[in-house]
């Protein structure tokens, strides 16, 4: 006969480890749900383009909160382990409802955290696209979160109480608080500029401006005779690289903030999309469809929404860091917005088309 | 406040799994990977992960003195979740893009380093328990009957 006598599996300890799993599941969630909805808008969606930090933030909070779950959802699980041997297997119906439940909830969760931490680390162990996997099992996930905090509220209620001191219990609580810490603070550097060093496990470098996708991955190859089109209907405007030169210049500092979680500040340069847009008699705020060099892929075009093309910080970039853009960072110019996910930050722009 | 949560996981429930049987529905390699990630979790925690924990916690608890109990429950916890971690970094047997400025830490130093420090943190918390209850009179210093994961 199995015996679990530590206070670990005591349910105040469970409820205190749940709380916590909880909020991370639910800020990933809705962190996760923000990032969707502005890769792929419904008509009533609108994504703000301040503050330029926005996206950053949250998808900061994406990563760093599923991280955070990893040691939880560890710990719950173990608090929680007995129950796996409760004997008889199935009481009713129900009982078996709920246990079923949990091992969908457990499966979801393990299916969600193993999945994002090695997408992060762009370690593909499977063959399927990720984000739409992610994305149906995240709903999946968060469902029968809901439906166990639905089941269990009594349960939680009479827990949560304020408990009598147990040395035993505060321990267990302790190190899983001291282990979600620590596995923060290992990786958080990737978008906290101020754990760079510190977070020794962070899938971004200390130092370089990190490139998700080199224009040979890519198949770039620049034409001698490149050209950008604006296009708004049979109005077709052409620059070359010198006439986008001679158009009046403008710095902006903004972060490229990945959909794995990292972000980099960078001082850009360029024309700002707006005055370009201006300077082919089109006013500011319309939607614009960039299209990139690279003939295929997900990513080779973008819509730039019209909060975003108003926005005066929104750049039709041509320099980094005052040097040309190299290949790799979308030589011979990109868009760099703020807010907006890093895939959706066009490079190797060839043409924008009025929608 | 209870049907109300228990509504909307239902809702969220069927919306997930609509959207995973349009997954699903569309290749079969993607639906057995998908499903073999989903299993597979909750199979090698119950199977393997949480009785390795528990035998191990059981373990340091006979082996070690009173006083090591917690700290260094604490840390072996640590250094498990920082090679969870770690090992997507390490570990790539289908090979990862090269992309500048990602993923190209020397993570084995790292981890090493992360490790070393917690352990260093152990280790004085240890001596300090210990030093702290050679102070106390000896009626004070008993401790609670060990548990199989009292940390």
């Amino acid at each position: 006969m199995t015996r679990f006598a530590s206070p670990a599996h005591d349910e105040r300890v469970t409820s205190r480890v749940g709380r916590w799993l909880g909020i991370a599941f639910a800020v990933c969630f809705l962190t996760g749900l923000l990032s969707h909805g502005i890769q792929h808008p419904p008509s009533w969606f609108t994504w703000p383009s301040s503050p330029v930090w926005l996206y950053r933030v949250t998808q900061g909070l994406h990563v760093i909160s599923g991280i955070a779950a990893i040691p939880l959802l560890l710990a719950k699980l173990w608090s929680v382990y007995p129950k796996l041997f409760e004997r008889p297997l199935v009481r009713s119906a129900l009982h078996a409802l709920e246990r079923g439940s949990i091992l969908v909830l457990s499966g979801a969760a393990f299916f969600e955290l193993i999945t994002g931490l090695f997408n992060v680390a762009q370690n593909y162990l499977w063959g399927f696209y990720f984000p739409t996997a992610h994305y149906a099992v995240a709903w999946i996930a968060i469902g029968s979160v809901l439906v166990h905090v639905a089941v269990k509220l009594p349960v939680i209620r009479r827990a949560l109480a304020p408990p009598g001191v147990d040395a035993d219990r505060r321990r267990f609580l302790r190190t899983t608080w001291l282990a979600t810490g620590v596995a923060v603070v290992a990786t958080a550097g990737v978008t906290v500029p101020l754990l760079r060093r510190v977070s020794v496990l962070a899938w971004r470098s200390t130092v370089d401006l990190p490139v998700n996708r080199t224009a040979a991955a890519a198949a770039i190859e620049v034409p001698a005779d490149w050209h950008l089109e604006v296009v708004d209907g049979e109005d077709v405007h052409r620059f070359t690289l010198d006439q986008l030169n001679a158009l009046p210049q403008a710095t902006e500092e903004l972060p490229i903030a990945c959909v794995e979680g990292w972000s980099a500040s960078a001082v850009w340069g360029g024309v700002r999309v707006a005055e370009l847009l201006r300077q082919c008699g089109i006013a500011p705020g319309v939607d614009v469809r960039v299209s990139s060099l690279e003939k295929s892929g997900l990513y080779s075009t973008s819509t730039l929404p019209g909060t975003h093309t108003g926005d005066r910080r929104t750049l039709l970039a041509l320099r980094v860091a005052d040097q040309p853009l190299t290949p790799d960072h979308g030589y011979p110019c990109r868009v760099i917005a703020p807010t907006r996910p890093g895939v959706l930050q066009t490079k190797w722009v060839t043409r924008l088309e009025v929608l | 406040m209870r049907a109300a949560l228990f509504t909307l996981g239902l809702a969220a429930l069927a919306w997930g799994a609509y959207l995973a049987w349009d997954f699903a529905h569309a290749s079969f390699r993607d639906a057995w990977q998908g499903a073999a990630f989903f299993i597979g979790g909750p199979l090698v925690h119950d199977a393997v992960v949480a009785p390795v924990v528990g035998g191990a916690a059981y373990l340091l608890t006979r082996l070690l003195p009173p006083t090591w109990h917690a700290p260094v429950k604490a840390a072996a916890t640590c250094t498990a979740v920082l090679a969870i971690l770690a090992v997507p970094l390490i570990w790539h047997p289908f090979g990862v893009p090269t992309n500048p400025g990602l993923h190209d830490r020397d993570y084995w130093a790292g981890l090493g380093i992360a490790v070393a420090v917690v352990w260093v943190a152990a280790a004085v918390v240890g001596l300090v328990n210990g030093w702290r209850r050679s102070e106390q009179p000896p009626n004070q210093s008993k401790q609670r009957a060990p548990t199989e994961m009292g940390s």
